[in-house]
């Protein structure tokens, strides 16, 4: 079966800048895939050229085997789009926004499921009918994200879909997240700078850096291979270090240890067994230290 | 789907499109009326003696100084036809405004073909100063009947039609070529301000050259070169052909936009 979403050898320059240089990165179909990285580094320009807003210089972009820019109508049929900035007619009111937008799909549109969504995203009869200048900024993006859904779309593209949304807003969209991927038929192409949904809400990941993917692997690997850090406390001077822990030891000494463990975290309990131990803090995993590091280029690529 | 990208865009540009044909209507009726107390006054009598030949001449010559002449001047006076140049090339450069506020995210992301975007602004272009043209006709049509001096033949309401329809034309000239920059470029008063600049320098190469016989060649660029309200009305020349020619120009420009929209980054 084809990736819902692959790029190979992707290149952009916008004249002398180079916005994406040989990306190649495959999301397999019902996967959400988080797409990561810094601002400027060629999140939205990949995400454009595969909905061929943008064309690349090289290489080529696929959504579901069909090429992005020879198939682009086709292809736009199976898309459903959150742009980050969320382009509006001012003048029109919410229903005839929506009205307009549906009217554009070659399909017709699913009021019953339009009505779903207005409903779980708390959008009143008296807010669609206002006009979308007199709305506040999570009410406009409520309208985005809605737009974007109610065509059912094979894939979803979302840039930065919970941007000034509230909390209750943000746990309406993660619900809404889970049911598409528990029915299995939608694909979801998330780009976030939010890491606690991204780490919530994807499979996997993809982070770029200067229109380079640097790194492309799934939360569970990362949560197996990203180091944890443990601090381990005693009531007395800490004993000397066993060996099993020697290499993970960042600083030790008084009555505590802190370690940066690698791995499953039974084999590192299993060294302490014996020792005693007052307490242990362990840091939960956390996306976000991760992805900082591979920002500031201080993790090295890998897969 | 052409068709709600039609509603759509006329629906925003629908306040522009109504405004100025209510101004050029009423220029119209303000036209007419003058010239109907010019002519009650015997003022016409005078006018050969008063306006230097040469004014005369660029104004279309022997009609001039008569009330089918100041009929004429509704559709003539530079002012309309810039007025009416800057709606269509204003509303024909809607694909660029559409870049330039992001728009075009939300729709081209649509299984949307480009090409329908290029004629979306077309038929919005052509059919929105269509409209001002036809108010401006009406209107003239009726004025007429109400005010024409009992003593004066009726004017052919065809030779009116070929006025306004030769008007047209060049309009939808200068609309096409707003399309054809909005078209390529990011910014939607790029795109009309400088289509604006170019057929201001275009009527006055035209005007010039009705003075000054070393432009005439360099005029014929001109759309405005194609256009001889008086001569038309008074029934001495056809516009057919220029008619064509202009139209045959739009729909060039026309299609290079589509190539230039189809080609581009949006």
């Amino acid at each position: 079966m084809a990736d819902a979403v692959r790029t190979e050898s992707l290149t952009k320059y916008f004249g002398a800048v180079v916005a994406l240089e040989s990306l190649n990165l495959s999301v397999a179909a019902g996967e959400v895939y988080g797409f990561l990285g810094p601002n400027g580094a060629g999140k939205t320009t990949t995400i454009r050229i595969l909905l061929d807003l943008v064309r690349a210089t090289s290489g080529r972009a696929l959504i579901d085997g069909l090429d992005c820019r020879a198939a682009s109508v086709e292809i736009r049929r199976r898309v459903g789009y959150l742009p980050a900035e969320m382009p509006l007619y001012r003048e029109m009111t919410g229903v005839g926004y929506l009205d307009f937008l549906a009217a554009l799909e070659s399909r017709p549109a699913d009021l019953s499921f339009r009505r779903k969504l207005l409903t779980r995203f708390d959008v009143s009869d008296i807010d669609l009918r206002r006009r979308l200048d007199r709305l506040s900024h999570g009410m406009k993006r409520k309208f985005g994200i809605i737009q974007a859904l109610m065509g059912r779309p094979s894939l979803l593209i979302l840039d930065e879909p919970t941007s000034g949304l509230d909390p209750l807003m943000i746990e309406a969209f993660a619900e809404t997240v889970h049911e598409l991927k528990s029915e299995g038929r939608t694909t979801i192409f998330l780009s976030s700078h939010v890491l606690s949904e991204v780490e919530r809400l994807c499979d996997r990941v993809g982070i770029i850096r200067r229109g380079q993917l640097v790194r492309e692997t799934s939360i569970a690997d990362l949560r197996r291979d990203t180091p944890r850090r443990l601090r381990v406390f005693f009531d007395r001077p800490a004993p000397p270090l066993p060996a099993a822990l020697a290499g993970a030891v960042r600083r030790s000494g008084g009555r505590h240890w802190e370690l940066e463990w690698s791995g499953p975290l039974g084999s590192a309990l299993d060294a302490m067994q014996g020792l005693a131990v007052a307490d242990i803090e362990i840091e939960p995993f956390k996306l976000e230290d991760y992805v900082l590091q591979i920002y500031s280029g201080t993790a090295g690529a890998r897969d | 789907m052409l068709f709600a990208l039609f509603r759509r865009s006329l629906a925003r540009h629908r306040a522009l499109i109504v405004a100025v044909a209510a101004l050029l209507s009423a220029f119209q009726i303000l036209d007419i009326v003058v010239a109907y107390n010019l002519q009650a006054n015997g003022i016409y009598a005078q006018f050969a003696t008063l306006v230097p030949a040469f004014i005369q001449e660029a104004m279309g010559g022997v009609l001039v100084g008569s009330f089918p002449g100041a009929i004429a001047l509704g559709f003539a006076h530079p002012l309309v036809m810039l007025s009416l140049s800057c709606v269509a090339i204003y509303l024909a450069s809607e694909p660029a405004g559409e870049v330039e506020d992001g728009l075009v995210d939300l729709v081209v992301a649509r299984p949307v073909p480009r090409f329908l975007i290029v004629a979306r602004s077309t038929l919005v272009y052509l059919v929105g100063s269509a409209a001002v043209v036809a108010a401006m006709f009406v209107t003239s049509r009726i004025t007429v009947r109400a005010l024409s001096p009992a003593t004066l033949t009726a004017l052919p309401a065809v030779r009116l039609a070929w006025v306004a329809a030769n008007l047209l034309a060049i309009v939808w000239c200068f609309g096409a070529a707003a399309l054809a920059m909005a078209a390529h470029v990011r910014e939607r008063m790029r795109a009309a301000g400088t289509v604006g600049l170019v057929a201001i320098f275009l009527y006055l190469l035209q005007f010039g050259a009705t003075a000054w016989n070393p432009l005439r060649p360099s005029a014929r660029v001109s759309p405005f070169h194609y256009y001889e309200p008086m001569r038309t009305l008074l029934g001495t020349v056809s516009p057919a052909k220029d008619v064509v020619g202009l139209l045959a120009a739009s729909a060039a420009l026309i299609v290079l936009a589509c190539v230039l929209y189809e080609k581009r980054d949006l």
